[in-house]
């Protein structure tokens, strides 16, 4: 388990690196450059060879890339131009916010989305299965957005139950004070999630439930609901754990999309206005914190696999 | 005696998409207290959905449709799913066939056993640790808390049994117990069975494909065919003087340890019927050499002989001159007589494969798995070499080492004069058509995309051999060869049966004329019945077309029957390598000895008197399991195990010394004295002589 | 005396070979057998026909604006109303949906393409070249798609051909580890073992053992890649960063019939969501059906 532990954590660095390289090498892909980018169009050659002494864009590229990496382990993500602040003091301001949004919506689709494959699978092609299937299908056939604008249109114009937009604050205390808003972005994210949650949970668990073991609990006198809660659901959860891992990337580019629509000023906002605006530093700091995000993620759920699984850990 | 188990015309069905499956069509058993009935037929017999018809276990679709089954004087059919439960639960316990898929990975043995026994938790466990120490575990209380994939598969097949031991049940349902474990654990699993039984006063219904396991453990036997019982009786009696044909043909098909070579096995023609749409009145009588007309249109009864011994057959074998089934003998039983001074086909030196072990965050190679340690014999043009040993022993990397597929640590082949570990890549491709592999898995070996016409041209075209129009006429000539039809060339593998995709891998492997084909495990995963069709086959072709086989298998009797000489692989060493008769008939290793004293054999199946024929005291147990490969144990090899061992064995590595003509054995302390070594002096190249 | 049975010696040794039919005729079989395929069929052929070969019997005019006529409801003339800028939306559904297929079509089939030549050679070769290939592939794969995607379309100008080349560029990952996964396991199989002791070489091996047996795996991979790319497609379309006026798509259609959503002018809202979501839910549902049917081809074999 140790050596496990530690290739994977190897792994894991090696990823980052090659992910920084990358971002690295898209400030540089820049039509003209980074200076041309955060100066403009009509900047004079003089304002930009001055713009690139300052800011070492004239030393050898590997040269820029180490003091790039060490900026960034310093915590120095990059100034935003347009909003005439620093990214990391953007960053602290609408991560919380987002990080409400996108756990709150994944908690939902864990505790919703299981259950439901689960019931499936035991309930297999029964009435259940097949209104909870069609139910999936429709839910990751549909963009998130256009879910999004429907609840929109259904709860807050048409019902007018609940408000159309997210908490318009500028704190995490602020969404928290306001819980009917946050409601329909909530509701549009998690219902995407757990259509796909419950599709893999059912064919988890019908693998599980035509493996030998099971038949030999069957065969022990063991009830169904014990062989259910002891033998089935163990074993179906594990894969659940590496998914989860897996869903990091569609969770964040859903959170993009639904703070879009609701106007929620979280980070997908933000990296939304960036691009608008062209603002490049905002764009490639929240690109590397989403990989980031996305890595350790990954390695976290390997990680409590290795936990959950005795054949990982007593290896 | 009072009737534990009484089952009475017990039809079971399988309802599947298209048809309905009659699995189970009127069988009638019973089993007595204390006894062990061994329920015996080839795959899709009906064996196993008997077995789980008893205790409502069947697959989905699956479902009783008649007949009664008594335990114990309680009607099992009548009873509601949750009365049933409780008769799994406390009355019947079932041990599956295979301990590694059938234990819940992810929960610790302890509770997986404790979970089987009434009461609290903590009696629970200790009755946990009681039923482990019961089955033989050693240390059973420190390893409750252990997961199975912690344990091997001798092991867990012992948690498997302590489960279903836990509850005392009164029948036990053991369903191929042993079939993936190796012979010296079979034979400790049956063993601890059987004296399980005598001390619990339980039945036990013992389900298997194997004659020779119900030969040896068994007190009654039933024979099972296409969802019926042909034959049943004690034991003795039903293998010694069978009265159906179907028990005559699979006695007959069976190659035994005094088989003699010279005398073809007989090998049941066709295939079992599709038990959807079975033939009428008798079931086996289109396969049968003895059916006459009243066999296809009367539903034969079973009819009593002797006490207790029932069979179903219209013309049933009478023991009179011309009423048994006749085989084809041949001229000389195919045995070559070894002539040490003939040029060496193919000469295997001092071959070390190793493969190595790496830990750690740089993936450091922290040791060695040896595979192969130190083996040489030689191979006469001709020859049929037979490979003998448990899995894990290297055989079968010793195999893929000939044919080159594995390239050796060190040691080298010499295959007509060159040794093709050191040869260039093109000089390699162009000697492999003189050597060829035939594999064990009929399902993995043929390339499901393709049509067999172009499976078995293909190595034609990587060879470069002939125009396209000789190509397909290579091909059906390979067919015919074969026993298979022209057209087969038209179809895919999918379209055809087990046995008939090893003729099609046999085809294939002759398709470039080899010199030597290595078949590995060729019939271990084919019924008894096709298996002699094969090995048949497989002699004839030998020769027709001169050919040399290494046959690797782990049934000694097989190889027995096939080969000219035999070699024992234990743990990666050559520790007996000699004529296949004089090895198996005269031992001088005690792991030769113990691997044939560990797989039981027809042979003995008449002669020992019934129910009492189970473990004799003569028959020395190998202890333990083999040991891990990646530290091999100091000295000999097999002495952590052996009955004979003493100090000498850990220290000094017993060289391989003559113990007849071109029969060597290597062991400080052999079954019986070696011979000077002037007398082995044809005996090819070994490091100890 | 028992006269032997002579029909039992005349037939082959080997038996007669049981008739099925062939490998892609199971296969078919299992797919019909599914209403679900059938019906995504059926929608597909429906949706294409709708898009490519309604304009010829339903003409508009998707170019010039017409802002007299913006934002009309349902009426004989304008059976779907019309947008904010006076295009009819009926016929902006077809030229819409125009878009939309083509660019998920395209981007499935070119990111498929790319995932599988690196698959199938990180596979094959295994050691250190799949070492440093399929971290390549983690590394590309860790940076969430969609911030690539807008951060790649705010520097490269949106066409058609831009398009399909930028979705496609991370939408080959998937497909090169899935291949890469089938390879390794087809590698070690017995049949492949059999071609190496022929004397076969790896560009045999590779061509005629290998991706054969893995097409099937590669083609409902890349029906499921057709739903997700018209998906990726319309979310860029919808946060304003695909194609630009007057070219149309869904997700543009509904982007711009966002303001209106108080308005109550659900003509705007309705179609072109309901658009994406029938075919979206078309491709998963062959995909679905694909993957059933070749389990019943694994089973068989």
């Amino acid at each position: 388990m140790t050596s496990y532990l530690l290739r994977r954590m190897g792994q894991t660095l090696v990823v980052l690196l090659g992910v920084s390289v990358i971002v690295f090498a898209l400030t540089h892909l820049l039509p003209g450059g980074p200076a041309r980018a955060i100066l403009g169009i009509r900047a004079t050659p003089a304002a930009i060879a001055a713009f690139n002494h300052a800011n070492g864009y004239d030393t050898p590229v590997y040269l820029q890339y180490f003091s790039y990496l060490s900026s960034l382990l310093h915590g120095d993500l990059g100034f935003s131009y347009t909003q005439n602040q620093s990214v990391a003091s953007l960053l602290a301001q609408d991560i919380p916010k987002s990080a409400y949004l996108s756990l709150l919506a994944l908690v939902i689709s864990i505790v919703v989305g299981l259950p439901l494959g689960i019931a499936q699978a035991v309930r297999r092609n029964r009435f259940l299965d097949y209104a909870v299937t069609t139910g999936a299908f429709l839910g990751y056939s549909m963009p998130v957005f256009w879910l999004g604008l429907l609840l929109i249109t259904w709860f807050a114009v048409d019902l007018s139950l609940l408000p159309p937009e997210a908490p318009q604050t500028a704190t995490l205390a602020g969404a928290l004070a306001d819980p009917a808003a946050m409601v329909l972005p909530v509701a549009a994210l998690a219902i995407v999630s757990i259509a796909s949650f419950s599709r893999f949970m059912r064919s988890a668990a019908i693998e599980n439930l035509a493996q030998d073991y099971i038949r030999t609990a069957r065969a022990k006198g063991l009830t169904e609901r014990t062989i259910l809660a002891r033998h089935l659901l163990r074993n179906a959860l594990l894969p659940i754990i590496t998914l989860i891992g897996l869903s990091i990337p569609a969770l964040v580019a859903g959170n993009l999309v639904v703070e879009q629509v609701f106007n929620y000023p979280g980070v997908g906002l933000l990296f939304f206005n960036a691009a608008l605006r062209r603002d490049y530093p905002v764009e490639i700091a929240l690109t590397l914190l989403g990989s980031a995000l996305v890595v350790v993620g990954n390695l976290v759920a390997d990680l409590a696999y290795g936990v959950a699984d005795p054949r990982v850990r007593l290896a | 005696m009072g009737e534990l188990l009484d089952i009475k015309n017990l039809r079971t069905d399988i309802q599947q998409r298209r048809s309905v499956v009659h699995a189970v069509d009127g069988v009638s058993l019973t089993l007595g207290e204390g006894q062990i009935l061994g329920l015996v037929g080839e795959s899709g017999s009906g064996k196993t959905m008997t077995g789980m018809s008893i205790v409502r276990l069947l697959p989905p679709g699956g479902h009783i449709v008649g007949g009664s089954i008594t335990l114990a004087g309680r009607e099992l059919t009548a009873l509601d799913d949750e009365a049933m439960r409780r008769v799994r639960g406390n009355e019947i316990g079932v041990v599956f066939q295979d301990p590694m898929t059938s234990l819940n990975p992810t929960m610790t043995i302890g509770n997986q056993i404790a979970e089987a026994v009434q009461g609290n938790r903590g009696a629970a466990r200790e009755r946990a640790a009681e039923t482990l120490d019961l089955v033989g575990m050693p240390r059973a209380r420190e390893r409750l808390d252990n997961y199975p994939h912690q344990l091997s598969g001798g092991m867990r097949q012992r948690v498997m049994i302590a489960m279903a031991l836990a509850s005392d049940p009164k029948l036990l349902i053991a369903d191929e117990p042993t079939t993936a474990l190796d012979a010296t654990i079979q034979e400790q699993i049956l063993d601890l069975l059987e004296s399980l039984r005598a001390r619990l006063g339980m039945g036990i219904l013992l389900i298997t494909h194997d004659l020779a396991v119900i030969s040896r453990y068994a007190d009654q036997v039933a024979v099972m065919y296409a969802g019926r019982i042909v034959e049943t009786g004690p034991t003795g009696p039903v293998l010694r003087r069978m009265r159906h044909r179907y028990t005559e043909a699979l006695m007959a098909a069976v190659p035994r340890r005094d088989q003699d070579a010279g005398i073809d096995l007989y090998s049941i023609p066709g295939l079992p019927p599709d038990l959807s749409d079975p033939p009428a009145g008798c079931r086996f009588h289109p396969r049968c050499l003895f059916s006459q007309d009243d066999c296809g249109a009367t539903d034969p009864p079973l009819v009593t002989v002797a006490p207790g011994h029932q069979h179903a057959c219209l013309h049933p074998v009478t023991y009179t001159a011309g009423s048994t089934l006749k085989l084809t003998e041949r001229a000389s039983d195919g045995r070559r007589v070894i002539d040490a001074r003939a040029v060496p086909l193919v000469e295997v030196r001092d071959l070390v494969k190793e493969y190595p072990v790496t830990a750690g965050l740089l993936q450091r190679r922290v040791g060695a798995v040896s595979a192969v340690a130190g083996v040489s014999f030689t191979l006469t043009p001709g020859e049929t070499f037979g490979l003998v040993g448990e899995s894990g022993c290297g055989k079968s990397t010793l195999g893929r080492a000939l044919v080159a597929l594995e390239k050796p640590t060190s040691g080298s082949i010499i295959f007509a004069g060159h040794d093709i570990t050191a040869m260039p890549a093109g000089e390699l491709r162009r000697i492999r058509r003189d050597l060829q592999l035939m594999f064990q898995d009929p399902y993995a070996s043929l390339d499901p995309r393709m049509r067999v016409g172009a499976i078995l041209r293909e190595p034609l075209a990587i060879q470069r051999i002939g125009s396209r129009r000789d190509q397909d006429r290579r091909v059906g000539e390979l067919l015919e060869e074969v026993g298979l039809r022209p057209s087969a060339a038209q179809s895919y593998p999918h379209e055809f049966s087990g046995g008939q995709r090893q003729r099609i891998g046999l085809a294939r492997a002759l398709a470039l004329e080899p010199k030597l084909v290595v078949a590995d495990e060729p019939v271990s995963a084919l019924d008894v019945s096709i298996q002699a069709q094969i090995l048949n086959l497989m002699r004839e072709l030998r020769e027709r077309l001169g050919l040399s086989y290494v046959i690797i298998s782990h049934d000694l009797a097989v190889v027995r029957y096939m080969a000219d000489r035999i070699g024992v692989m234990y743990l990666g060493k050559l520790v007996e390598i000699g004529p296949a008769t004089d090895v198996s008939d005269h031992p001088a290793h005690p792991y030769t000895e113990a691997l044939l004293r560990a797989v039981p054999d027809l042979t003995s199946a008449g002669r020992a008197t019934p129910a009492t024929n189970g473990a004799s005291p003569a028959r020395p147990a190998v202890r333990g399991e083999l040991p891990s490969a990646i530290n091999p144990p100091s000295g000999c090899r097999f002495r952590t195990r052996c009955p004979r061992a003493q100090e000498l064995c850990a220290e000094v590595e017993p060289p391989l010394r003559p113990f007849g003509p071109h029969h060597l054995a290597a062991c400080h302390f052999p079954l019986r004295a070696p011979l000077p070594v002037e007398a082995g002096l044809h005996a090819p190249a070994s490091p100890g002589t | 005396m028992n006269a032997p049975n002579l029909d039992v010696l005349a037939s082959p040794k080997g038996g007669e070979v049981r008739a099925e039919g062939g490998l892609g005729r199971a296969i078919g079989r299992a797919f019909t057998a599914n209403r679900l395929a059938v019906l995504g069929v059926g929608l597909i052929v429906v949706i294409v026909a709708f898009c490519f070969l309604g304009p010829l019997l339903y003409h508009t005019d998707q170019v010039y604006t017409n802002l007299t006529a913006a934002n009309l409801p349902p009426s004989a003339a304008h059976p779907l109303g019309t947008d904010y800028l006076g295009y009819d939306e009926l016929g902006r559904l077809m030229a819409g949906g125009q878009s939309s297929i083509e660019v998920g079509l395209a981007a499935a089939v070119m990111a498929s393409a790319i995932g599988v030549a690196w698959g199938a050679l990180a596979g094959y070769f295994g050691g250190v070249v799949d070492a440093v290939m399929m971290r390549i592939v983690d590394i590309v794969l860790s940076i969430p798609g969609l911030f690539i995607l807008l951060f790649v379309a705010t520097i490269i100008p949106p066409t058609l051909g831009t398009m399909i080349a930028i979705i496609a560029l991370f939408a080959w990952l998937i497909p090169a580890r899935l291949v890469r996964g089938e390879v390794l396991s087809l590698r070690s199989r017995e049949y492949v073992q059999a071609v190496r002791v022929m004397g076969g070489r790896g560009g045999r091996i590779m061509l005629r053992h290998l991706i054969p047996n893995a097409i099937g795996v590669i083609v409902v991979q890349a029906t499921f890649q057709v739903a997700d790319a018209i998906l990726i497609f319309a979310v860029l379309s919808y946060l304003g960063f695909g194609l630009s006026s007057p070219a149309a798509s869904w997700g543009e259609m509904l982007s711009s019939g966002t303001p209106y959503l108080y308005d109550d002018y659900w003509w705007l809202i309705y179609p072109p969501g309901v658009a994406i979501l029938l075919i979206v839910l078309a491709f998963n549902f062959v995909g679905d059906a694909l993957r059933d049917a070749l389990d019943v081809r694994l089973r068989q074999t």
